[in-house]
């Protein structure tokens, strides 16, 4: 089992009641941002393809307890119209003088064929090896649609060595996994689609997720360490940290409105980055603020926020840990500490101010 | 064996001390992190911050001890360990949170040393059928997980705290980690907590708090204050929070160790409406629960300052026994109502002076027959024989002479009580002036049919018109009665008789004490009490308690409740130790004297620690200081 029936019931039961919300249809969102490649800076072209969503979270399942993108897919997605935009836009985005990252997203898992037909998968991947401009293409999926048979297909359309396959693993621990995110497969899953990718020639990237419910995020930040030291050691060579941020209709959203939750410190994710890019230098680390500043994202007190919100970009982009050997200070370190260890100690129980004066 | 030893209880309060050395560690503060200066802590947690690659593996983490280094090679062990906690907290849905506790249960249990490790538990799960496993083994120390989530329900918080202290033996702590103001923190160590943490310290930040003990001021706008901390070049607001955290529990400690803790909670509460309310709720619901765990034999001053005074536990137990263990002389037909003086013992005051001189120039006889009963807030009936016990010779209010509605009902019912063992053709004098005493009267007027008559109606009643009027009533009474030909009973005796009764129970004073007792000594000296020679009993006069000989109080074992039956035939040691106890009455308060009893004997008599149903709820320490002893017959 790898599922905590009460608790997908519960997530189920917050779905089931959301998902009537979406809408029918929904264009191909994309844009166009600075990003880290391996080994220098570049361009990112970003498309989010408006597909009927994760089918996890369309489960009985419920999916996954912080995530809420599936509200923003549509119901009757129409693949025609999203391939010839996404030929269009790649016709007119692509800039020669530049380098790219292009990345497919669709809120999903794109090598799932009930989400995105094969047909269309690879017409796309055959697409983007046109452009020789583009060094790297990124989607993203779930282990258990990372099938040999599909990737030998896709090889067939596409350099594999530019292909780079992003997996939300969130946490390298099954208990993790189960009891707090809801995530359905475990690590066990993870590293054998990895090592399918990695024989096929394609490149794994592996998604964790700082502070999911119920892990305090002294908790959070320990099993962060944990699970890029088991990534690392198969091989992989690009994590991205992701901070939760809140999405409406979740699980999350419904501990964090009852102030059960806090949404992690930028202090954390500063740390975090040090600490792994000193152990790990070659590592490509990604530390990916959603909302940052804000309740509903990772924050510090408000003061310092946006300077360290800086210092983590500049750094993502750079790779070059001399960025976070600045110190920076701030009166809210003390909170950040004592909050930390209350968590701890209480488990997960978030400092309200209202209960303590 | 567990670690902690409880040396004092107040309500739910107490002072653990290390098991071995009875070193004083609770209430105590323990340190999140390594301190800059360990002194003012109970503990400190070993706790890596920010957790680095090294510790990723590392599930266990030391709590130390402060304890004094020169008698280290005697503690029972000088750490503990916090090692898993359940993946659930407390306010998590009880669908998922139930089984993932009891697998954290299950896997606790398999823990190598239970004695030195750390339980969490979680708030929602007190109820738990499961959790009664922890609590039979040694494990010493609680985390309680959720405590914060209740400050503003003061039912919630109230009926939580005093289930799990109903629960728990005393000798169990409990700590309630985060920042928790310290101006709650009486209140909370009143309820039956034990450590708290400095985060509070560390919680103040650029928009942080400046802590005084009884409020938390924004840093911006704030008293002045001149510790070192604050009037350096480099003022370190940490450090003066610090410092404020450290003096608040330390003055808690030190008020539960001279038995005054009761009337700064009092006060305290007041720092915060949900908890003022708490414990209004508490001294309604829960009253016996704190008056069975209320030491009644002290010697500590009893300030009555606010309403809350009016149902302290100490003060409701007094009424409660004075209904229960109070009869008067049966000779008495003549009863006179008086009202109370600031100085204690009344009959030493000024005005109770001019009200014996009053009575006497009545004539000597009259004291034969009467009974005086004093009517004050918030003891509400003393009879004058117990005028010199605690906490009657012990107590201060402030007097406005105003009596509120409360007041009067309870003191009524009371006095309506008292007056109930009278003769019906008792006469009240009632000597007493002003509105409340009048509401009062008025109350026995209407529920009682018995003569009462008033001699301080028009002016106070040390007025010389008032005390005319008491000798002239007094003198008219007297022509009316019937001469008792009957020898009266020493007034000595009659006052002994009745501090035991109220001290081990009705009917107690006549076995013990009958009217050929001699008494030597003079006051303020201790009183040895004798019999055909024999010395049977002692009166304490700091406490204004009977101290007996263990043999002699074999005479009243059915009369008393201050019980412990004990499972062996002697007591080896100074002290009565948890394993031996078979059963502890549940009337035992901390202080009493108790009997300990073996097969229907007593083999000695021995001080309480704690209540007696803590005594049974401790597998572990001493529950009761041994005084005497019956001596082996061979």
């Amino acid at each position: 089992m790898k599922i905590n029936k009460n608790f997908a019931e519960k997530i189920n039961r917050i779905r089931e009641a959301e998902l009537p919300s979406r809408s029918h249809t929904r264009k191909v969102v994309f844009w166009e941002e600075d990003t880290r490649l391996l080994s220098e800076q570049g361009k990112a072209l970003v498309f989010i393809l408006p597909t009927r969503g994760c089918s996890w979270a369309l489960s009985k399942s419920g999916g996954c307890s912080i995530c809420g993108y599936v509200y923003d897919n549509p119901q009757q997605p129409d693949f025609t119209l999203i391939l010839s935009s996404f030929q269009k836009i790649l016709k007119n985005k692509l800039n020669k003088e530049f380098t790219y990252s292009v990345k497919i997203f669709t809120s999903g898992s794109f090598l799932d064929t009930k989400e995105v037909p094969e047909e269309f998968q690879l017409k796309m991947l055959e697409e983007l090896s046109q452009y020789e401009v583009i060094k790297e293409v990124v989607v993203e999926s779930r282990p258990e649609y990372i099938k040999d048979s599909l990737l030998k297909n896709i090889s067939k359309k596409i350099d594999m060595s530019i292909l780079e396959i992003a997996i939300g693993l969130e946490s390298s621990s099954n208990s993790i996994l189960m009891n707090s995110i809801n995530k359905g497969f475990f690590w066990e899953d993870f590293e054998k689609a990895a090592s399918k990718i990695k024989e096929n020639g394609a490149r794994v990237k592996a998604y964790l997720l700082f502070k999911p419910p119920f892990v305090s995020e002294y908790d959070s930040m320990r099993d962060m360490l944990l699970s890029v030291t088991k990534i690392v050691s198969l091989g992989i060579d690009t994590i991205s940290i992701n901070a939760i941020s809140i999405h409406r209709g979740t699980f999350l959203s419904q501990l964090f409105e009852k102030n059960e939750y806090r949404t992690p410190w930028l202090w954390s994710l500063l740390y975090l980055c040090k600490e792994i890019k000193e152990q790990y230098p070659d590592l490509r680390l990604i530390c990916d603020i959603v909302a940052g500043g804000n309740v509903k994202g990772a924050h510090n007190c408000g003061e310092c926020d946006q300077h360290v919100i800086k210092v983590i970009k500049e750094f993502t982009m750079s790779q070059d840990i001399g960025v976070l050997n600045k110190e920076i200070s701030c009166s809210c370190k003390y909170e950040w500490k004592s909050n930390l260890i209350h968590e701890k100690l209480s488990i997960s129980e978030p400092v309200i101010q209202r209960n303590v004066l | 064996m567990r670690f902690f030893q409880p040396i004092k209880q107040i309500g739910y309060s107490r002072t653990l001390a290390e098991t071995r050395t009875h070193f004083p560690i609770s209430p105590g503060l323990i340190a999140i992190n390594q301190p800059e200066i360990t002194e003012g802590y109970a503990a400190v947690f070993d706790m890596p911050f920010p957790p680095k690659f090294d510790d990723i593996n590392k599930i266990e983490y030391d709590l130390a001890w402060i304890l004094p280094e020169d008698k280290m090679d005697k503690y029972h062990s000088s750490k503990f360990q916090l090692t898993e906690q359940p993946f659930y907290p407390p306010f998590a849905d009880e669908s998922f949170i139930v089984s993932d506790f009891e697998n954290y249960i299950d896997r606790f249990l398999s823990s190598p040393k239970l004695d030195t490790a750390i339980f969490t538990l979680l708030i929602s799960q007190i109820n738990n059928p499961r959790f009664k496993e922890i609590m039979d083994t040694e494990c010493s120390l609680y985390i309680l997980s959720g405590l914060t989530s209740l400050f503003n329900n003061q039912r919630r918080i109230t009926e939580t705290l005093v289930q799990l202290r109903e629960m728990l033996s005393p000798d169990i702590a409990l700590y309630a980690p985060g920042p928790i103001s310290p101006s709650l923190y009486s209140f909370l160590v009143y309820m039956g907590i034990d450590f708290f943490d400095n985060s509070f310290a560390h919680y103040v930040s650029k928009n942080g708090y400046f802590l005084t003990e009884d409020q938390v001021y924004r840093q911006s706008i704030h008293p002045k204050c001149y510790c070192p901390h604050c009037t350096g070049p480099e003022p370190n607001l940490f450090k003066h929070n610090e410092m404020v955290t450290k003096n608040t529990l330390s003055r808690i400690r030190y008020s539960i160790e001279r038995g005054i803790f009761r009337a700064q909670v009092e006060k305290d509460v007041h720092n915060n409406v949900s908890f003022a309310a708490a414990l209004k709720r508490v001294d309604t619901h829960f009253n016996e629960n704190l008056r069975r765990r209320t030491p009644m034999i002290s010697s500590s001053p009893v300030r009555c300052i606010g309403e809350e005074s009016f149902d302290r536990p100490l003060i409701t137990e007094f009424r409660e026994r004075v209904r229960e263990r109070y009869k008067p002389d049966p000779n008495s037909n003549l009863v006179i109502l008086l009202p109370c003086s600031a100085r204690k013992p009344y009959s030493f005051s000024r005005t109770h002076k001019f009200f014996h001189k009053a009575m006497r120039n009545a004539g000597k006889g009259v004291f034969k027959s009467l009974t005086e009963l004093i009517i004050t807030s918030p003891l509400s009936v003393v009879p004058h024989e117990l005028e010199d016990i605690y906490p009657v010779k012990y107590y201060d209010i402030p007097v406005s002479g105003e009596w509120s509605e409360k007041e009067i009902k309870v003191t009524a019912e009371l006095l309506n009580n008292v007056l109930s063992h009278f003769p019906k053709d008792t006469v009240i004098v009632n000597h007493t002036h002003g509105g409340g005493y009048e509401d009062i009267v008025e109350k026995i007027r209407t529920t009682s049919s018995f003569d009462i008559r008033n001699t301080a109606k028009d002016a106070s009643p040390t007025s010389e018109k008032s005390l005319q009027q008491l000798t002239d009533t007094l003198i008219e009474i007297q022509q009316t009665k019937e001469k008792d030909e009957q020898k009266g009973i020493s007034s000595k005796v009659r006052k002994i008789q009745a501090v035991a009764d109220f001290e081990y129970g009705l009917g107690s004073g006549e076995i013990l004490f009958p009217y050929s007792v001699r008494i030597k000594g003079k006051y303020p000296r201790d009183q040895h009490i004798y019999l055909d020679k024999e010395h049977i009993a002692t009166y304490v006069t700091r406490s204004g308690y009977l101290s007996l000989f263990p043999k002699y109080a074999n005479l009243i074992l059915s009369k008393t409740e201050n019980i412990l039956e004990f499972g062996a035939e002697r007591v080896s040691g100074s002290n009565i130790y948890a394993p031996g106890v078979v059963y502890a009455n549940k009337r035992i308060q901390p202080n009493d004297e108790i009997f300990i009893v073996h097969e229907n004997q007593i083999i000695a008599t021995a001080t309480a620690l704690v209540s007696g149903s803590d005594m049974n709820k401790m597998t572990s320490g001493i529950v009761a200081e041994v005084k005497k002893k019956v001596r082996s017959k061979k």
